[in-house]
């Protein structure tokens, strides 16, 4: 292998003149300066892309957002901090998405103890567990048009869904599921639940196995029960992948999209609408760009802001890289 | 003495038999509760391979009697999910071999020299770990739009290729390679790039696999982007596509045939799985940070 990519290095040498003004130039740096020129052909490719798609559209976004922006670009006129103004005082649906939003946050907690509940189920020594560690995760790895399809067939109103087909074969009364606010968050809420919980069962997982046998030794040989090696020894050892994962599920969850597309639409009468789902619905139904940037911009601080506060939480408790 | 150790032993042994029929309940239990809570996708198979009449009078059976395979042919012989496919597979690795490219060039970079304004630069990389793609859209998709590129797969490939946690990951990983192996190369003339082809590489298998199926897969499932991008038949993935079939074929006259859909579109992506099981399993707690 490697004597084939000398050879291909070798013959490469014959471009050697192209290169002849750059290896001048190059000799004439400092050290330093040498390694920068080296570096930054190294980071070119990355920083070229990372520039367009990323650092900019950071700034484009603001941008955009003090405008009145129609997605075609026809109608463009600079609207100063309007659309802020809408947003915040009168826009009763964006308010209602972001309290929406809110509640998705709280409902997804429950899934970190779900996973810690399904990892303490798993992690035992036993021949044969490992094929249930791959089916609790298996949901994870689909996409979520998938798993929005199934859920919401199994949640459809009347006879059209399983759950409801079966509630009417035991002569029940159908729920509907998918056509009351309240239920229809539980239905999203728990779906993502279903979807999502092997991801932290994994994780906490990985750091049940990081507790040493030897500290539940020496709590047995002192006489400490079940409860008590649980409350004293693996809650305290498994501080990383709890910090780690509530600081992920509020960020996931504050990004829940595809869910509610293929489920709800954002309905019924938006009580499932989120923020990610308004800022689709504006820009690419109503084609407000900018108003849609504005909510962008308030869910872009709103993020970072969290991302800091970890930062900060990870550094303080010596958590984290 | 030996009375006294073949009772230990038999005491052993009766306890090793203890042992296994508490492991074997345990998993009964365990696999009672697997099919519970797999019980939806079990409905979808035998769904999937039901009638339509049969269907109308009632949902809510596990077992496909009268068995059908005319959703499946049906779906199958559509040529739009072969095409979907085709394009979740040619948008997929693509966007997954770019990534590792330009990324493990800036990494090197980052973990091996020294250079001018290398803080800020890394900084500023990691400032993208903390900016959701669903934030900051709207600006990539004007561009597309201004470029007229959107309908096609380079406008699904393109964006996310410079990522800032694979930039991290692999900086962490590089920094760990003993700096000794590069000198010796470099004793022997051998410049920065090819020091990076032929020792850093190699030594980066793993992590870069690992980093490669996580690409992969957030590619394969990713929605947003190429729903709002991708508009027209043709260029659509496999995930858009069910979206778009599921809404035009409705769901009260072609059950089956939905269902049929959802399981092809899973499937490719679980085969997946199965295959890099292991690296999956273990990549996770790599590509979280928490090992």
């Amino acid at each position: 292998m490697s004597g084939v990519v000398d050879l291909i290095f070798n013959a490469l040498e014959i471009f050697n003149p192209i290169f002849a003004p750059y290896r001048r130039f190059n000799e004439k740096l400092s050290p330093k300066g040498q390694q920068t020129l080296t570096a930054f052909i190294f980071i070119a490719p990355f920083g070229i892309l990372y520039s367009i798609f990323t650092i900019l559209p950071i700034f484009q976004t603001i941008w955009i957002s003090l405008h009145r922006w129609e997605i075609m670009g026809t109608n463009i006129q600079y609207f100063g901090l309007k659309n802020y103004e809408r947003l915040l005082t009168v826009d009763t649906q964006f308010q209602q998405a972001f309290g929406q939003t809110i509640i998705f946050v709280a409902l997804s907690i429950p899934i970190i103890f779900v996973g810690l509940l399904f990892a303490l189920m798993l992690n035992r020594p036993i021949k044969g567990i490992g094929i249930f560690r791959t089916i609790f995760y298996l949901p994870n790895i689909i996409a979520v048009t998938v798993i929005g399809l199934i859920w919401s067939r199994v949640f459809a109103s009347d006879d059209r869904g399983l759950l409801n087909a079966i509630i009417v074969n035991f002569g029940g009364e159908s729920i509907p599921f998918l056509n009351r606010g309240d239920l229809a968050t539980i239905v999203v809420a728990f779906t993502t639940l279903w979807w999502t919980v092997g991801f932290s069962m994994l994780i906490f997982l990985a750091g049940l196995q990081d507790i040493p046998d030897s500290l539940y030794d020496a709590a047995k040989v002192d006489g400490a029960n079940r409860w008590h090696q649980f409350r004293y020894i693996t809650i305290p050892g498994l501080q990383r992948p709890f910090a780690f994962l509530s600081v992920l599920q509020v960020i996931a969850s504050f990004q829940i999209f595809g869910q509610v597309d293929v489920m709800t639409g954002g309905g019924p009468a938006g009580n499932t609408r989120t923020i990610v789902y308004n800022i689709f619905e504006v820009s690419f139904e109503y084609f407000q760009v900018g108003y849609g940037a504005a909510m962008a911009v308030i869910m872009l601080v709103i993020l970072m802001v969290i991302s800091i506060i970890q930062l900060a939480v990870f550094r303080d408790q010596g958590v984290g890289n | 003495m030996s009375t006294v150790s073949s009772i230990g032993d038999e005491m052993r042994q009766q306890r090793a038999q203890q042992d296994k029929i508490r492991h074997r309940l345990y998993l009964f239990v365990l696999a009672i509760f697997a099919l519970i809570w797999m019980s939806p996708v079990i409905w979808t198979v035998v769904t999937s391979f039901r009638t339509e009449p049969s269907l109308q009078r009632n949902l809510a059976s596990f077992i496909p009697v009268p068995f059908t395979t005319e959703n499946w042919t049906f779906i199958l012989s559509s040529g739009n999910l072969w095409k979907w496919f085709g394009n979740s597979v040619i948008v997929s690795t693509i966007h997954t071999l770019a990534q590792l490219v330009v990324c493990s060039l800036a990494a090197y970079a980052f973990a091996r020299l020294d250079f001018y304004l290398k803080r800020p630069l890394y900084l500023l990389v990691l400032v993208g770990l903390m900016v959701p793609f669903q934030a900051t859209f709207l600006p990539v998709y004007l561009l597309f739009s201004n470029l007229k590129l959107h309908n096609t797969l380079i406008a699904l490939i393109l964006p996310g290729i410079a990522s800032s946690f694979a930039v991290f990951l692999m900086t962490q990983f590089f920094r760990g390679i003993p700096k000794e192996l590069e000198e010796a190369a470099m004793m022997d003339g051998a410049g920065r790039f090819r020091i990076f082809i032929t020792i850093i590489i190699p030594l980066s298998v793993p992590v870069m696999t690992a980093l490669a199926i996580f690409t992969f897969l957030g590619n394969w499932n990713s929605y947003l982007w190429p729903l709002v991008s991708a508009t027209s038949t043709e260029v659509y993935t496999l995930v858009i596509g069910l979206r778009k079939v599921s809404q035009s074929w409705g769901f009260v006259d072609f059950y089956g045939r939905n269902m049929a859909a959802a399981i092809f579109t899973a499937l490719p992506i679980v085969i997946f799985f199965f295959a890099f099981q292991r690296r999956i399993i273990s990549g996770i707690a790599i590509n979280s940070g928490i090992k």
